[in-house]
């Protein structure tokens, strides 16, 4: 036992090939989870009845389930869905090609829509009704006044929640390789199946989680300067 | 969908997962207690900035921000044996896998709990400091009666956050082969072919503890809410 450099080399290669899928998934989840958790948070700002406690019950019951516990879960309705769905769709697939990426999306975007939304809510909280009034004073609608008016100045003020977001859906990915899915995570350890040392893998797996997050935080960071400008405080 | 959940079932798993929610626990409060204490360490470390120990610890932060738990779960699993071996020749191969779990989360929750200390604490005003100062008393004295006190009341929501998130964290410790709350289930699904009705159940867990300790929290942060107005000068 020892710390081979050529098989952490290996393990780094087929963790950086990986890591397009990890990046898929937590874009994916990103995407989705800024635009239905920005529609939440509206829904629930104009506390539109039934829908926004419906939603309000619904999130808070869904951020105590786990990550994991919610992958697990769905990972299995989806085995005892999936054969009934390639029928009903008359696919002609085998069902045990049917990859069970599925779920490793729907379990990340859900979680990212509650976590999201909670961030939206917080920001548009932030928002002055002053703001609100003033766009209607001017005859904008309901609607151009969220567009125009508010959501440009939610940006600024969301963004440090979103960078904190965005790394618990990248660190959410990793849970994926639980239920067998091929990410970094799994990938990176494929060398250290021959020689059952693993440590080399999981240094590598940890080297390009790290470094993914970094590049991307940085990246936020930049996008949060550039619109810290959409909310000029009066003097 | 009779066969795939039946209430029977669902029942009968209850009292079999019932005491593995004291693993969870177990955990939580090893992360809690040491990682508080190691938390404290950092957040004191980090305001001190003393050369050298200040980069070693923004890294160490910043590893343990970037990286997810479960990576570093198996990187201590697999790595600390390795790493102790070719360093000082210890063997801790026999060890007990819960031990590598504690020490995740007490380092996990050092890094995390010492950025959250050391905001709480860099969000009192200097003047107490100095106010403190001002009645002759010495600088240990003054951090533990004045400042800390009040840090402590600007901690609480994050603190609330941060243990929820380590309960949920514990779910990925049966990966390692410990049987806790996901393990049992796991195993008690294998055995009789239906893992639904276990797996329920464990959410169900999760969600009731998880909506109990915001509540706590809630109650905790409104408890403690008083003197936040500031002084008017």
């Amino acid at each position: 036992m020892g710390f081979e450099y050529d098989n952490f080399l290996d393990s780094l290669h087929y963790a950086v090939y990986y890591l397009p899928i990890t990046a898929k998934l937590a874009f994916a989840a990103l995407v989705i989870g800024i635009i239905i958790g920005l529609i939440v948070a509206i829904i629930r700002y104009y506390r539109i009845p039934v829908l926004s406690q419906l939603l309000s019950v619904l999130i808070t019951v869904y951020q105590g389930i786990p990550t994991m516990v919610a992958l697990l879960l769905y990972n299995l309705l989806f085995s005892f869905l999936i054969g009934g769905v390639v029928e009903g769709l008359g696919l002609n697939v085998e069902v045990r090609d049917v990859s069970n990426i599925v779920v490793g999306y729907i379990a990340l975007s859900l979680f990212a829509i509650t976590s999201i939304s909670e961030t939206f809510r917080g920001a548009i909280l932030s928002i002055d009704k002053i703001q609100f009034e003033a766009g209607y004073s001017i005859g904008l609608t309901k609607l151009q006044t969220l567009y125009r008016i508010i959501i440009p100045q939610i940006i600024p003020t969301a963004i440090p929640g979103l960078i904190n977001n965005m790394v618990g859906i990248i660190k959410g990915t990793s849970l994926v390789s639980a239920i067998g899915i091929m990410e970094v995570m799994n990938a990176s350890i494929i060398p250290c199946s021959r020689t059952y040392s693993f440590v080399e893998g999981y240094v590598a797996a940890a080297l390009v989680y790290w470094a993914f997050t970094l590049v991307l935080e940085t990246i936020a960071k930049g996008i949060e300067k550039k619109t810290k400008g959409f909310r000029k405080q009066l003097g | 969908m009779n066969d795939v959940f039946s209430i029977e079932r669902f029942l009968g798993v209850i009292p079999k997962l019932i005491p593995y929610i004291g693993i969870s626990i177990k955990i939580v409060l090893y992360g809690l207690v040491v990682g508080s204490i190691l938390g404290i360490i950092v957040a004191v470390l980090r305001i001190k900035r003393i050369p050298v120990i200040n980069q070693i610890l923004s890294v160490y932060i910043s590893f343990m921000r970037g990286t997810s738990m479960l990576v570093q779960l198996m990187l201590i699993y697999y790595g600390l044996p390795v790493f102790l071996k070719s360093l000082f020749g210890i063997d801790i191969n026999s060890w007990d896998k819960m031990l590598f779990v504690y020490m995740t989360f007490i380092l996990n929750e050092g890094a995390f709990l010492g950025e959250l200390f050391r905001a709480a604490i860099e969000s009192v005003p200097v003047d107490q400091t100095e106010a403190g100062y001002s009645v002759g008393l010495t600088g240990p004295q003054t951090f533990i009666h004045i400042v800390l006190p009040q840090a402590v009341k600007t901690a609480i929501p994050g603190y609330g956050v941060d243990i929820i998130g380590m309960f949920h964290n514990t779910s990925i410790a049966f990966t390692l082969g410990v049987v806790d709350l996901v393990g049992r289930a796991k195993t008690l699904g294998t055995a009789s072919g239906h893992e639904l009705e276990a797996y329920a159940f464990v959410a169900l867990i999760y969600i009731v503890i998880s909506i109990l300790l915001r509540l706590l929290f809630y109650v905790l942060d409104k408890k403690y809410s008083f003197g936040r107005e500031g002084v008017k000068s």
